[in-house]
């Protein structure tokens, strides 16, 4: 293999329903970057049936190169033809760097190609960036610079691993989404579009789909969810919950609640978080209203992140929250509900 | 050195036994099984004067010694659990506090009230963050001109909801002691119904069902400043002296609880034949039998001697500690035993040999559990 034929970082560009995902957005910040320290170009690699029209979208986040696989066996995403070719793609486009969502369908497909094209992955990163490897200098050991050092969370977070992949090209990793910046639109950014047909053969590895479900989240399972907004017995009543409701539908969070929620009957039991409910470990826990006794805090200590509002400043919840604020609860969610909402609407 | 008792003890047991017998143990089944607080027993323990024992009589008790009222809760232990614990928080958490530290005002407004069984008395000490470590307190009393405001919770509080005085210990500011920072501990006397005094979670409990205990919640409670019991800043000392007599209530509820297992096994193993003849003729049942008896009277001893103490000593701490882990241990102990014996018969609930075995076990945790009591001990041992 020689590494100096292999340019370019490319991203997977996943789309549903001819519907570019925000993924693919993110990747191409992050590429951007990269192709920064590199010298190179960004491409994105758009995988599909009738998608020529999702060029341009990708260009205005920073495409500068666009290939497309379209034809019809690609209408819905299968293992086996998305595979083939991306494969393809890479055999021929030689990317150095190919980076692929860690969605349910990169975390399929990245595997399967990098074993077709016998190059290393690294699963669901969180941090990408060009480096010397080995990082710090080995007596005897030759170290090669502008390598992506990518850095991922194992064994359930509790280490951080940075993984190079010094001999083989191009460089893989599927990424967690939500974790990389998309850029902000170029307006009227053209890409150089190219198609690409590495020819289909069906044969018994082509899986049939027999139906898609769109999946309609009647009732939450709050040990799912990303975000949590939890309230206590500060909230008040259970008509006050609105406002934690609210709070939650901007952050595309759940609600959940404290035993007392649950024992007053403003809430059903399979929503409380504790020793005696559920454990959960979200990104992001809103502690509203809720002291925060062990019992409580033993169900999600885990969280990522704990923002505690509470109006009485010893409540023990600040001693394990990574942000609070002491005051009236009524005044502040809706405010943070109105500033996220802003937030969203100005990206 | 006497260990007889007198002939006033011996009628005073005799009609705590009688009750017991004839009001209490008809229900205790059902009490246990529904888990409902025996309000009419309650109400006819009131009028036959259980409620005041050893309050003098000049504030409507019925001026007896601490060694009376430990009989009471003992016999009345001996056949329900649930009832006991009622009349032991009642007298020994709720009137001794108020008798011990209450102004000459607070007496007269509350103790013969609690006394008569008029009202009943409960103490919230307990928080979901401060059980053994009772320093941990996080409810707030502050004083606002002429009112104490009150917020925070208490957790696991017996005759929570059904008694009407309450005696809450709260954090009352910051003291510097020796250049640390500690809290200042303060107690009160909160009249149920004041606003912004209301309960949470009734909890669903192992043993003594029918003893009601729930979570009390303070938002914003105003109470009149005159309702701070003993000094500011006394509130701790105050806590501690209460439970050195609560847990010689407790010690004869336990005590209580291991006799009247002792007293239906014997009685079980005479009747019960297997291999041709009546158990009790085996001799492991005779050396069970024994050893819990053996048990049982030790821990008597134990008992009536704190009861003792609380009567002649200003300090009885450690004469309490040691009856109510010793108590305890024992019910636990002599109630398993009890229902192996019973063999298959005592894990069902119509021989109540279970229940008895189900109440013990509380014993041992609460009003400072086993490890609390041997802190207690070993404390004095090596001042």
């Amino acid at each position: 293999m020689n590494l100096e034929e292999y340019k370019g970082v490319y991203v997977f560009a996943e789309q549903v329903d001819n519907k570019l995902s925000g993924i693919a957005f993110e990747l191409l910040g992050k590429a951007k970057d990269l192709a920064g320290d590199l010298d190179t170009y960004v491409a994105a690699v758009v995988i599909g049936s009738e998608i020529k029209g999702l060029a341009d979208e990708l260009a205005a986040h920073g495409a500068e190169k666009v290939i497309v696989v379209d034809d019809p066996e690609l209408k819905v995403y299968r293992t086996e033809p998305y595979a083939h070719a991306l494969s393809e793609v890479i055999n021929k486009y030689k990317p150095e760097i190919m980076l692929v969502g860690a969605t349910a369908i990169g975390r399929d497909l990245g595997p399967r190609v990098s074993a077709r094209v016998a190059t290393g992955l690294t699963a669901d990163c969180t941090q990408l960036e060009i480096g010397d490897f080995p990082i710090n200098p080995v007596a005897g050991k030759e170290q090669k610079h502008n390598q992506l050092l990518m850095t991922r969370p194992a064994f359930g977070g509790n280490t951080i691993a940075t993984i190079a992949c010094p001999d083989n090209r191009p460089q893989m990793a599927t990424v967690r989404p939500g974790v990389m910046q998309k850029i902000d639109k170029i307006e009227g950014a053209k890409a150089e579009v190219e198609e690409f047909n590495p020819g289909f053969t069906p044969d018994n590895k082509y899986v049939e789909i027999m139906d898609v479900v769109k999946a309609v989240s009647e009732t939450v399972d709050i040990m799912d969810a990303k975000i949590l907004v939890s309230g206590g017995r500060g909230v008040g009543s259970p008509e006050n919950f609105r406002i934690l409701e609210e709070l939650a539908e901007a952050l595309g969070g759940e609600v959940s609640c404290s035993r007392a929620v649950v024992d007053n009957g403003w809430k059903p039991k399979d929503l409380q978080v504790g020793q005696t409910g559920k454990t959960v470990r979200p990104q992001v826990y809103f502690a509203i209203g809720i002291s925060g006794a062990i019992q409580h805090v033993a169900g999600m200590e885990e969280a990522d992140v704990i923002i505690a509002i509470n109006k009485d400043e010893t409540a023990p919840i600040f001693d394990v929250a990574d942000y609070g604020i002491v005051g009236d609860l009524n005044k502040i969610v809706p405010e943070l509900t109105k500033q996220i909402k802003a937030a969203a609407i100005s990206k | 050195m006497d260990f007889a008792l007198d002939k006033k003890h011996e009628m005073a047991r005799a009609l705590f036994k009688e009750f017991a017998e004839n009001e209490v143990k008809p229900l205790a089944q059902d009490v246990d099984e529904t888990e409902e607080f025996p309000a009419e027993t309650v109400a006819k323990m009131a009028k036959y004067g259980f409620l005041g024992i050893p309050v003098p009589k000049e504030y409507g008790g019925q001026g007896c010694d601490p060694l009376t009222y430990t009989m009471c809760v003992e016999e009345l232990a001996k056949v329900c659990g649930t009832t006991a614990v009622i009349v032991s928080a009642h007298t020994s958490l709720c009137i001794d506090p108020i008798m011990t530290y209450g102004t000459e005002e607070q007496k007269q407004k509350y103790v013969p009230d609690l006394a008569s069984g008029r009202k009943l008395g409960a103490f919230g000490l307990t928080e979901p963050g401060a059980g053994t470590d009772a320093q941990g307190q996080q409810t707030k009393a502050v004083l606002d001109g002429d009112e104490w405001v009150l917020n925070g919770s208490k957790c696991f509080i017996t005759n929570g909801k059904v008694a009407d005085v309450y005696i809450i210990i709260a954090v009352t500011g910051i003291i510097e002691k020796r250049g640390r920072k500690m809290k200042e501990i303060s107690s009160f006397i909160v009249e149920k119904g004041t606003p912004g005094f209301s309960f949470g979670t009734k909890e669903k409990k192992m043993g003594i069902r029918g003893s009601s205990t729930y979570e009390l919640i303070f938002e914003d409670c105003r109470i009149p400043k005159e309702n701070i019991l003993g000094a500011q800043g006394k509130g701790f000392g105050i806590a501690m002296h209460t439970l050195d007599g609560g847990r010689i209530g407790i010690a004869a509820q336990a005590l209580g609880i291991a006799e009247g297992a002792l007293e239906r096994t014997v009685a079980y193993v005479k009747e019960r034949k297997q291999f041709g003849r009546s158990i009790a003729q085996f001799q492991n049942t005779q050396f069970q039998l024994a050893d819990m008896a053996t048990k049982v009277e030790a821990a008597r001893l134990l008992v009536y001697k704190a009861a003792m103490a609380k009567a002649t000593q200003r300090s009885y701490s450690v004469e309490a500690a040691k009856a109510k882990l010793y108590a305890a241990e024992v019910a636990m102990e002599v109630t398993t035993k009890a229902v192996q014996l019973h063999g298959g018969y005592g894990y069902i609930r119509e021989y109540e040999i279970e229940r008895m075995m189900r109440d013990a076990k509380i014993t041992e945790i609460y009003e400072g559990t086993s490890e609390v009591q041997r802190m207690v001990i070993s404390g004095d041992l090596l001042k």
